[in-house]
């Protein structure tokens, strides 16, 4: 999976979690971009993005997801 | 709007509805305290959709983090200040781990108790107390269990201990959160890195299984109950159809192919023994059906078990109202069981508050569907919930008896009706509660009350006169069917509470009670009598209750009626000899 891919699929589930159907994700895009983007949706966004892509993340990667480009990058690893 | 109790669980669907969802357009309103040592933000739009999806607008209160003493034991709070119809006590495993491995577990016997002591001084609200899902670690392997004092079986322990005082304690209800976690498994339930984020205590996915638990007790203390359920004969209560194979060739036995429909009736009959009420309605002739009840030796459930039974070829839906008619309570406490999706269909169709689960396959997981739902919660259980299968079935010997005369008067008098008026007794609380509960069409107010709530009525002697009125004839005894509550205002006895079991309509009880209102207040030399009503979707046939009696409508929801204009009403009750008076 290329990171386009990744991102279409990302940007799918920020959506649905932000409720926020026009929003765009750029690499840089961090919590402070997203109001509701809070220590709880992200723990939201985790467990969805987790079932969007079929894999499992560990509470130290977690903490370490700070942007998007973070989320596609490690999503890369997981996935490949 | 989802029917009830069907409401799917899923949490990203319950959490996008919540947003922007405007409860105040309910009828029911209801108030909220959540008190937890978890996080619960992603809980609350989860429990605040599934009361919308049940008809309930609630607004919430939510306990600073971990902070269930402070708000308990201090009056000032803002949970007290809040004032909550319902508070929700969650204590997570996770947090009782923690306090586990740093103090044992002893303390932990004495906190629960000493707040539900401190909620019950300063408020009268109901307290929901989750109980705590068994953690997974056991350190010392299966022999954890031969240990007093291993987090696993101190856990154990405690439950049980909650379950004990729980059962001396009716305000508190106990929601089960072990049986749902150990329902979906613990290794399911539990996710520990969103407790080390965000002190979330289960798995995401889970939180619409705890909620929907809490919904239940909820729905179960409005008086949501489901007092009926109608059952499908041929694939649904035996296998085969009677009318091919007769009474003695449908499959029921304890063993071998009839199993699962042997199992099955036995849970039914688990059900009709703790009051809820059987009523069958299959395409069937009467004869043929009700034969397999009468000779077959299998079968569990007895032609007497049955409360109404309809075996005609009529469509269900018009059968299942004429067994509304016949019990005299609401589509929406009535659960429908066919095997046939059509039949289903129909009665969703035609009768939408109906409750109609989807039913399995295979016969075999009946039981375990049905129980999924979790369609039979109650909050109190007493000695009539028992009975009233019985009852039921002296009413219809009563309708036989009424249909050999022909004047209503000589009907009545052949009843040979007493009746007793007493104020509200303690042994008759959970009754009383359940009546107010249960009440839904003679009922002039509505208000629902808490067990704590009818004991302070019951002991403000100098303002309250809290009646209950049971009533006897020649066929046996009705039980308590009625309650009055009343209150001294000035020279004035204003009556807050009319309702009554639609049970005994039409025999005079409530000109019977009204005849011992205005005695009680001419005795208290009181000037005036006045009572309310206020319309809910139910409560149309005792609209004109008041006008009836001859009371003036006093604007709003109030009538009135001078004390000196009132003229004893004939009825053909008398009066059972009882020790003490109303009130002083």
């Amino acid at each position: 999976m290329n990171s386009d891919e990744i991102k279409t699929r990302l940007t799918k589930v920020f959506r649905d979690i932000f409720d926020s159907p026009n929003l765009e994700l750029r690499d840089g895009t961090t919590a402070s971009d997203i109001e509701e983007w809070d220590s709880l949706t992200h723990v939201d966004l985790i467990v969805e993005v987790e079932k969007e892509f079929k894999i499992k993340l560990s509470t130290s990667e977690v903490r370490k997801m700070k942007n998007v480009g973070d989320f596609i990058a490690l999503i890369g690893t997981k996935v490949s | 709007m989802n029917p009830n109790k069907t409401s799917n669980l899923d949490y990203r669907r319950l959490v996008r509805s919540s947003k922007g969802l405007d409860v105040s357009l309910h009828s029911q309103q209801i108030r909220i305290a959540l008190l937890s040592d978890a996080a619960t933000q992603q809980f609350i739009p989860v429990l605040k959709t599934l009361l919308h999806e049940n008809g309930i607008g609630a607004v919430f209160y939510e306990g600073p983090f971990d902070a269930i003493e402070l708000e308990t034991l201090n009056p000032a709070s803002g949970f007290y200040q809040f004032k909550p119809d319902f508070v929700i006590l969650l204590n997570a495993t996770q947090a009782l781990r923690s306090r586990y491995y740093s103090h044992g577990m002893e303390a932990e016997f004495e906190r629960i108790p000493r707040i539900w002591k401190a909620i019950q001084t300063n408020s009268l609200c109901r307290v929901i107390q989750c109980n705590f899902p068994l953690p997974y670690e056991r350190p010392f392997g299966q022999f954890d269990l031969k240990l007093q004092n291993s987090f696993y079986t101190a856990v154990q322990s405690l439950n049980s201990h909650l379950t004990t005082l729980v059962k001396d304690n009716s305000n508190i209800l106990l929601c089960d959160l072990e049986s749902v976690a150990s329902d979906l498994g613990r290794r399911n339930w539990f996710d520990d890195r969103l407790w080390d984020m965000c002190k979330t205590f289960c798995a995401l996915d889970h939180l619409p299984a705890a909620a929907q638990a809490m919904v239940d007790l909820v729905l179960a203390s409005l008086g949501r109950v489901v007092k009926c359920v109608i059952l499908d004969l041929d694939n649904t209560l035996w296998g085969g159809v009677v009318g091919d194979v007769g009474y003695a060739g449908v499959e029921i036995a304890a063993h071998g192919d009839g199993e699962a429909f042997y199992r099955f009736q036995q849970y039914l009959l688990s059900l009709k023994n703790r009051g809820i009420l059987l009523a069958v309605c299959s395409k069937n002739d009467q004869a043929n059906a009700a034969a397999v009840f009468e000779s077959n030796p299998n079968m569990v459930l007895k032609r007497d078990d049955v409360t109404v039974f309809m075996a005609n070829w009529e469509n269900k839906a018009d059968n299942i109202r004429q067994i509304r008619d016949t019990l005299q309570i609401g589509f929406d406490s009535m659960v429908f069981l066919d095997d046939n999706p059509f039949e289903r269909n129909l009665v969703r169709n035609f009768l939408p508050d109906v409750i109609v689960p989807e039913l399995p396959e295979d016969p075999a997981d009946y039981i375990s569907a049905i129980s999924q739902l979790n369609l039979f919660e109650i909050t109190a259980f007493s000695r009539e919930d028992v009975a009233r299968s019985a009852l039921y079935k002296e009413e219809a010997d009563r309708r036989e008896a009424q249909n050999s005369f022909t004047d209503i008067n000589d009907f009545l008098k052949s009843l040979e009706m007493r009746a007793v008026v007493t104020r509200f007794k303690e042994e008759e609380i959970s009754r009383i509660e359940q009546l107010f509960l249960r009440s839904n069409q003679f009922n002039l107010t509505t208000h629902r009350y808490s067990e704590a709530e009818c004991r302070s009525m019951m002991n403000d002697k100098q303002a309250c006169i809290p009646l209950q009125v049971s009533l006897q004839d020649r066929f046996g005894a009705h039980g308590l069917i009625s309650i009055v509550v009343a209150w001294r205002q000035a020279d004035a006895l204003c009556i807050s509470d009319w309702l009554m079991s639609c049970r005994v309509l039409g025999r005079g009880v409530e000109q019977y009670v009204m005849n011992h209102v205005f005695a009680t207040a001419r005795q208290l030399r009181l000037n005036t009598v006045s009572g309310d009503y206020l319309p809910t979707a139910k409560n149309a046939m005792v609209k004109d209750f008041w006008a009836r009696f001859g009371f003036e409508h006093a604007g709003g929801t109030t009538w009135r009626m001078p004390v000196a204009a009132y003229r004893p009403i004939p009825v053909h009750i008398s009066e059972l000899p009882q020790p003490e008076m109303a009130a002083r």
